[in-house]
């Protein structure tokens, strides 16, 4: 099948009426929970899991990719206008975005984040084409050995690359990994950790952890502080015209940031929050006027915004072709591929290319969404900024308790969200990632399986792994990650607290 | 001197989970052998790494001084509580009256006194999620006590 069928056949997938609602509405949504301080992306995708129960797999995925970058997009706003970040990945927008606000140039700063958002993930979807017919096609050599040690270098490199203690993080990926063993063995029926419960023989339901450990554990810690900001001033359509020197500076950063978005979106363990701060540090270092920088320079918004939403949209190539979610977020959307029976991975491509042709068009067709959405709306989303928090958590708790109740109408997951969230909120306070929990979570099942599988075929020889080439890379590589860790742990106990 | 207690705690109840789910799975499940692992391998391995890697979080930690974070016990006891109310409470009083209060509780915590917008605020969430899981989405879950 050549690119063209596919990308027809993705057309008629993309076209569908349902599926065009769907993103809207995730595109939608995702803003409005970006722009909402208190709440971010993780949290906004578990609240929209069960719905996904309802619709096809297809309206699903491109409802919840929707959401992951419009509350990127959501993300700079509040980051602009109130120097508070919506989401992590816009965490750098404030330094320059907020001094451009003060300046009264909130609204250039505002269109420069939504042109270089555009930008990037128009740029980032051809990569992720690119990049994933090589890779499915790399991948059908993959067997049991391969999968396994490339999911383990996967939760390695999450937890040692990311920010926070690697020791911590490689915790919270081993307690996920402990959580997903809860339930019925696959591979002998033995019943795991379920003390006699059968709500818990079909393991822990995914929606209840994901929204204990984000949405309330979020909103917890977010009641006391939430409203403590300003309120922004209303902002017309007219301020968001940039004068041509604007626009000039846009294309160099936005190319930039394309390229590191797009390389680190793809590798597992890294992701948007990483581009966005390498792409500032980059467009610092080649500027002819680095003393512009946090004063209120439009690269330092244009490089990081259009980096972390071209690494939002590579991160689906290691989903999409090898079935393996390189961060949290991808994890929740394998999870929501998974509820509907359907297994990404080498095969997906070849056995039903429109689907993965469908999700690409859709990704451009979302984001054009976005952009036009946007343009007259950037006034609501002003107004919602200025509505007290207090008003909307009561709301979202009652909101998770419902989404959780209507998967399966069990009162059981309702009380397990609030053992979770607890959990949840402690973890964070101790500064514990709960994000890379659910990434063990998610992958523990398939990691076991495919351990198993390759101990098997290799009758208990563990040589296996290192015989291999490709399997014996991705362990070297993951040693590599480990010793690095150690040493760094070892020099940080050195130094003088 | 103050020490990291974050660490040290946090890292002291993984030692002791890890050791714990180890010993569990290993009791109660077969480990099996390298070649046909059995139910207990995956997991009593997994318990024993999550226990060294809490003996590296929190042994350090005592010897190193770490800033106290604040702990917001109101704001989780009444948070948890109304999840716990809803779980517990739908099936015997419908949603209407659980709805209402949960968020009443949920709202318990925010930073502005009065009880008046606390009702109004419970009332305007109650009517939302009527209009939006009843009467939009049809989700069948009782509504009023009587209608069990």
């Amino acid at each position: 099948m050549t690119m063209w069928d596919g990308l027809l056949s993705g057309l008629s997938v993309a076209l569908q009426p349902a599926v065009l609602i769907y993103s809207l509405f995730g595109v939608f949504l995702g803003t409005l929970v970006g722009v909402l301080p208190g709440i971010g992306a993780m949290a906004a995708i578990s609240l929209l899991l069960p719905l996904t129960y309802y619709i096809s797999a297809e309206a699903a995925l491109v409802m919840l990719a929707g959401v992951y970058y419009g509350a990127q997009y959501g993300g700079a706003v509040a980051s602009i206008l109130l120097r508070l970040p919506g989401t992590p990945q816009s965490a750098i927008t404030t330094l320059d975005g907020y001094p451009m606000a003060r300046q009264g140039r909130a609204g250039i700063a505002l269109f420069t984040a939504m042109v270089s958002s555009f930008a990037g993930s128009i740029l980032g979807i051809i990569v992720l084409v690119v990049l994933a017919g090589w890779l499915a096609g790399l991948a059908t050599r993959f067997g049991a050995a391969e999968y396994a040690a490339m999911m383990v270098l996967g939760l390695v490199a999450a937890s040692t690359v990311g920010s926070g203690r690697p020791a911590k993080s490689m915790a919270m990926v081993v307690l996920g990994l402990i959580l997903g063993c809860v339930g019925t063995d696959v591979n002998s029926g033995a019943q795991r950790f379920t003390f006699g419960q059968t709500q818990l023989m079909d393991g822990i339901n995914l929606v209840a952890l994901a929204m204990g450990l984000f949405g309330v554990a979020e909103v917890i810690g977010n009641i006391r502080s939430a409203d403590s900001h300003g309120r922004p001033r209303r902002i017309g359509l007219r301020e968001l015209v940039p004068s041509r020197a604007d626009l000039r500076q846009m294309p160099g950063p936005i190319l930039r940031g394309t390229a590191l978005g797009s390389f680190f979106g793809a590798l597992p363990g890294t992701g948007s929050t990483i581009s966005s701060f390498l792409s500032y540090a980059l467009e610092r270092r080649v500027s002819r006027r680095p003393e512009r920088f946090g004063q209120g320079a439009v690269e330092g918004v244009a490089g990081p915004e259009s980096a972390n939403n071209a690494a939002s949209i590579t991160a689906f190539v290691p989903t999409l072709t090898l079935g393996i979610p390189g961060d949290p977020i991808m994890a929740l959307m394998l999870g929501a591929l998974v509820i509907h029976g359907i297994q990404p991975g080498p095969m997906m491509l070849d056995a039903r290319p429109e689907m993965f042709w469908g999700l690409v068009i859709s990704f451009g067709i979302g984001n054009l969404f976005l952009l036009i959405l946007n343009l007259p709306l950037i006034g609501m989303w002003v107004s919602i900024l200025r509505i007290p928090f207090r008003w909307l958590y009561p709301a979202i708790i009652v909101f998770v308790c419902l989404g959780v109740y209507s998967v399966r109408g069990a009162t059981f997951d309702i009380v397990m969200v609030a053992g979770i969230g607890a959990i949840g909120y402690l973890l964070t306070l101790a500064k514990f990632s709960p994000a890379l929990l659910l990434l063990g979570f998610v992958l523990g099942p398939m990691i076991e399986t495919n351990l198993r599988r390759a101990l098997l075929i290799s009758r208990g020889d563990p040589m296996v792994f290192l015989e291999r080439p490709i399997a014996c890379g991705f362990v070297l590589v993951t040693a590599a990650l480990i010793l690095m860790a150690v040493v760094k742990a070892l020099r940080h106990t050195r130094q003088p607290a | 001197m103050q020490r990291d207690q974050h660490d040290l705690f946090g890292g002291g109840i993984l030692v002791a989970l890890g050791l714990a789910v180890a010993g569990y799975a290993a009791m109660h499940y077969d480990l099996g052998t390298m070649r046909q692992m059995g139910p207990g391998f995956f997991p009593t391995a997994l318990g024993l790494v999550l226990a060294g890697l809490g003996l590296t979080i929190a042994v350090p930690a005592w010897w190193r001084a770490g800033e106290r974070r604040g702990f917001v016990g109101r704001e989780v006891l009444c948070v948890i509580a109304a999840i716990l109310i809803f779980g517990l409470l739908l099936g015997q009083l419908g949603l209407v009256v659980t709805t209402a209060l949960a968020a009443v509780v949920a709202s318990i915590p925010a930073p502005k006194p009065g009880i008046v917008w606390r009702l109004v605020l419970a009332a305007g969430i109650t009517a939302l999620t009527w209009a939006i899981f009843i009467a939009g989405l049809r989700m069948t879950i009782p509504v009023w006590p009587w209608s069990l």
